[in-house]
């Protein structure tokens, strides 16, 4: 037996006694953090080690930008991620580092990109990905119609999407309902889809949301940090169209919920803007709890509108939180994951990239195995 | 203008675009990114309360969160089409903002 095949055939007694262990209880669950750096890894770290564990690499991607959005499969076996600047959808096998799935969104005259929107349904089977092509002509750009591709995972790393569904410009968050019956396409409504069809079944008003004294919101959201709760969540300012312009009152900020299990929004103004507000977790225990990042960390309590705030070493992006709803991953931007308190808000440990190179804008998301 | 007439592909569209009732379609993009040419975004220069308390800090942690999804092209390379190697080897900012060069269009 060659070396090779004798250390996979050991690999495989590991997995097996790991996994006999896990199914008698011998082993508990632990929370994983998988995320991706520049300008071409994907790692995976124990969540409470504060340990870098695997190291995994893109392969043939651009060096010069960082891939984004990442999701993970539920089992935690797979984490599809956008890369290349935003040309390619990579599926990278966590436990040995291969690619196994690959599509292009490119091809002949027609450059595709993804802009952050993508989601894998419940049960891992699909993968869905908003997909902006133009028509690359020797004297002009033509703009085509967006679409949302939905992929088979088994589709292997020549994969084609197995439907096309029709959208709106300017979706930049898609999420499948708990149950996959719903795919969420967050742009300027959040509208919900036939997940077959593309079909519109309705929709939660955003640009349409009428409030008194309230204008247009606006928020950013391109960071998908669901999976502990199931709600989506993301912060929002609003302007109050009944306050002088420079009072501080005049514009407002407030987090904005989406259960992906009912299917009900829920909503809270909780200061006037004085901070930047990028990205929100809800606490999978003590669901009131959202926390938000930038350069401070917020908790906002969504039931009083009570709201406690940290200043950060640096500016990030994302943050995701355990199981148990104790402890929160900040991460994002430059290259270390700052872990805090959930209850202090205190910082109590720090997480390295491999390479100490950016994350930028990637996910950061928490699996359990 | 009865006397002009178009003579080529381009021309001809000009002539065939959508009339002033199909303009009101048209509307800005607000805070997502879906290329550069729409992005609108200032830059650095203040933050979204118009002062600077609010920016990013350092703004290195910003730097390839802004070239990388074009989303500040008039200030950093555009590192989705036009510039590919603007910061390639270089993927800790604050570390490696020294080595990053200007561009110019070619």
């Amino acid at each position: 037996m060659s070396m090779k095949k004798s250390k996979s055939a050991s690999a495989l007694k590991l997995g097996a006694i790991f996994l006999a262990l896990y199914a008698t209880g011998a082993i508990a669950a632990k929370d994983y953090l998988v995320t991706a750096s520049r300008p071409n890894l994907v790692f995976v770290a124990d969540a409470k080690e504060r340990k870098v564990i695997k190291t995994h690499t893109i392969p043939n991607t651009s060096m010069g930008n960082s891939p984004i959005t990442l999701v993970p499969s539920r089992d935690g076996k797979v984490a599809y991620v956008i890369h290349n600047r935003w040309e390619s959808i990579s599926g990278i096998d966590l436990d040995s580092g291969k690619e196994v799935f690959r599509a292009e969104l490119s091809e002949g005259d027609i450059r595709g990109k993804a802009p952050f929107a993508m989601d894998l349904s419940p049960d891992g089977k699909e993968l869905a990905v908003f997909v902006n092509p133009t028509r690359l002509l020797p004297g002009e750009y033509q703009v085509q119609d967006p679409y949302i591709a939905v992929y088979s995972t088994t589709g292997g790393v020549n994969a084609k999407p197995v439907r096309k569904l029709p959208t709106t410009r300017r979706v930049a968050t898609l999420a499948y309902s708990t149950k996959g019956d719903t795919l969420y396409a967050y742009g300027w409504e959040m509208l919900k889809l036939d997940p077959q069809s593309g079909e519109v079944k309705g929709m939660h008003p955003w640009r349409s949301w009428q409030r008194d004294n309230r204008g247009e919101p606006d928020t950013l959201p391109i960071w998908p940090q669901w999976e502990q709760s199931k709600v989506f969540a993301t912060p929002f300012y609003v302007a109050s169209t009944d306050k002088p312009a420079g009072d501080p009152a005049s514009l407002r900020a407030g987090i904005w919920t989406l259960d992906l299990e009912k299917d009900v929004v829920n909503y809270k103004e909780f200061e006037n803007a004085s901070v930047v507000l990028f990205s929100s977790v809800v606490n999978p225990v003590r669901r009131n709890e959202v926390y938000t990042v930038y350069t401070q960390l917020t908790r906002t309590d969504m039931e009083s509108g009570k709201m406690d705030r940290v200043d950060l070493d640096h500016t990030y992006y994302n943050v995701n939180v355990s199981s148990d709803g104790e402890e929160l991953y900040i991460g994002g931007t430059q290259g270390d994951i700052a872990v805090h308190d959930s209850r202090s808000l205190k910082k109590i440990g720090n997480i390295r990239t491999p390479n100490g190179a950016d994350q930028v804008l990637t996910s950061l998301r928490v699996f359990t195995r | 203008m009865n006397r002009m007439k178009p003579l080529n592909k381009k021309a001809r569209l000009i002539e065939a675009a959508p009339g002033a009732e199909s303009m009101d379609k048209v509307v800005a993009m607000s805070a997502n990114v879906a290329g550069c040419s729409t992005t609108f975004d200032p830059g650095w220069e203040l933050d979204p309360f118009l002062g600077v308390a609010g920016l990013c800090q350092p703004m290195e942690a910003d730097l390839y969160g802004c070239s990388d999804p074009c989303w500040w092209p008039a200030q950093v390379p555009d590192t989705l089409h036009s510039y590919p190697g603007w910061n390639e080897g270089n993927d800790d900012a604050a570390r490696d903002w020294r080595a990053l060069q200007s561009v110019f269009p070619k």
